[in-house]
């Protein structure tokens, strides 16, 4: 068994009176790949928005129980501290429309106002940029607007600009709902890669990307978390008889 | 039945007449207006009309160096006071939540502004600054100004920010940016084409004002470059020359009118450029 990085006990979030996640508790390893998965509406993306505090941005929300890193309940702590330990990645790429690529790349740095030499800085361009696997691609204009790139493109510069901040857990919400088959495949190359450095939790509506490159799998329906186990477990002989009839298309 | 489409095809040939013409006619007040003004201002325009200060009633020549400046020290004035004031009550608005009754409130009471007769706001600058200083100054012209231009530069400023994809904002807090760095660091600069057309819209809206001058900087024959004196303004000048029985006096508005015009079509210019230069393609 791998070490727990993230440790998830009765969490529960609320939206006006409105429940959306009841009493989740799993576990999430560290350097292995998670899915998120059940159908539109469960709270898979509450979910991961819960874990870097991005839920509780709007006043009407809240959220209960804990989530420990290291020992320290999250939900304790400064929400910018515990989201410049955990990544997130969005359903659309977003890379910031008036900065450069390298200046994306650094973002995290620019703007918490963290001073860095122009050699420390060139380093973590080129190391985010070749994890993310698009050094290659960008190199010779690293000076060019972000927003030129492809849609993929723009996706693996986002995983970029949140590896550069040195992050243990990447979210990833829905990454590859956008794009292209060629660009998700190579998003999907990538996480495996990513694996070594980061623990990824991906909310994804596919259900053959989650068998396809994660390690474990949690399954969520109406806010409850059903099933939680290795991927190849889960997607082969499911315990639950709600995970085998989602597996089977019969719903969601 | 043949009949029935033939009539239905005169019936929108001159629907499309009546649309074509009328359309046309948009463009007469502006033509007149243009061909009025540059036949009896050109007269007006030679070195002496941008270097010398009007003359003496009577004489001829002259010039409007006096309303030229006055109006560039007041409208940059205004633009000192109303811009900051009116990005920071932009920015919280966008960033009140929905439900706040005090962001309502503000919306309406820009509202409200927006549509006060200029004489009145000119009237309350009046009340507020010329009486207890007991003078007319170009200052208490600038405030009445400002107060005109904060309408468009608070309401653009929000409506821009709401242009931006929540996502942006969403990327930049999830890299632990804190709140207001986010807002100022990410948001504005993205939305930096919309705020400064707001700005210049607004500066376009004021240039050309009278009435709100006309009690607080009162107008002044002479080169005036202390904003706690009684400062001259283009309009202003306009106003007082045109209403004087004197020909020279006369030209002098009609050049006025010519250099007003010029100044708020390069205003309409600025804006295409500033637009075209400074967009931010999301």
């Amino acid at each position: 068994m791998s070490n727990k990085i993230l440790d998830i006990k009765n969490l529960n979030a609320f939206y006006q009176n409105h429940q959306i996640l009841h009493d989740v508790t799993l576990n999430f390893f560290s350097n292995k790949a998670t899915a998120i998965m059940g159908p539109s509406g469960c709270g898979k993306t509450t979910f991961i928005r819960c874990i870097n505090r991005m839920h509780e941005l709007d006043p009407k929300a809240k959220v209960t129980g804990e989530i420990i890193l290291h020992n320290q309940n999250t939900l304790d702590m400064d929400s910018i501290l515990v989201r410049r330990k955990i990544g997130m990645v969005f359903q659309r790429a977003n890379p910031f429309p008036t900065m450069s690529i390298y200046d994306n790349v650094l973002a995290g740095y620019k703007l918490n106002g963290i001073k860095k030499s122009r050699d420390e800085k060139d380093e973590i361009v080129q190391d985010s940029l070749e994890k993310a696997g698009l050094w290659h691609e960008v190199k010779d204009f690293l000076h060019r607007k972000g927003t030129l790139l492809s849609g993929g493109q723009q996706q693996r510069l986002c995983i970029a600009r949140s590896l550069a901040m040195k992050t243990e857990i990447l979210l990833l919400d829905e990454p590859t709902s956008a794009l292209d088959p060629y660009a998700t495949a190579n998003i999907e190359e990538l996480i495996e890669e990513l694996k070594k450095d980061v623990t990824i939790i991906i909310v994804t509506h596919n259900m053959s990307q989650a068998a396809r490159v994660t390690d474990y799998t949690a399954f969520l329906y109406e806010g409850k978390l059903i099933e939680f186990g290795e991927t190849e477990k889960l997607f082969t002989v499911p315990k639950h008889k709600m995970t085998e009839e989602y597996l089977a298309g019969r719903f969601g | 039945m043949k009949n029935d489409i033939f009539f239905r095809k005169l019936q929108s040939s001159f629907f499309f007449l009546v649309m074509l013409v009328l359309s046309l006619m948009v463009f007469l007040p502006l033509i007149c207006i243009l061909y009025y003004v540059i036949s009896r201002g050109i007269k007006a325009i030679n070195l002496d009309f941008f270097t010398q200060i009007p003359s003496h009633v009577g004489d001829s020549g002259g010039g409007v160096l006096n309303a030229i400046m006055g109006s560039f020290y007041m409208v940059f004035l205004s633009i000192i006071i109303a811009v900051p004031w009116g990005l920071s009550a932009g920015i919280f608005l966008y960033d009140a939540p929905d439900d706040s009754r005090f962001a309502y409130l503000l919306r309406l009471s820009v509202d409200i502004i927006q549509s006060i007769p200029s004489i009145v706001i000119g009237i309350v600058a009046y009340v507020w600054f010329v009486m207890p200083m007991q003078k007319f100054s170009a200052l208490s012209g600038s405030f009445a100004l400002a107060i005109m231009m904060l309408p468009m530069i608070v309401r653009s400023t929000e409506e821009t920010l709401r242009l931006i994809p929540k996502t942006l904002k969403e990327a930049s807090l999830a890299l632990g940016v804190p709140h207001y760095t986010t807002l100022f660091k990410i948001m504005i600069p993205s939305g930096v084409s919309g705020i400064l057309t707001g700005g210049a819209l607004s500066i376009g809206r004021v240039v050309g004002e009278t009435a709100p001058l006309i009690f607080t900087a009162f107008g002044s024959p002479y080169l005036v470059h202390n904003i706690l004196k009684p400062m001259d303004a283009l309009p202003l000048l306009i106003y007082n020359c045109a209403m004087s029985p004197y020909e020279s006096w006369h030209t002098l508005a009609w050049g006025a009118s010519l250099i007003l015009i010029f100044f708020t079509l390069c205003i309409n210019l600025l804006i295409k450029i500033i637009v075209k230069k400074w967009e931010v393609v999301l």
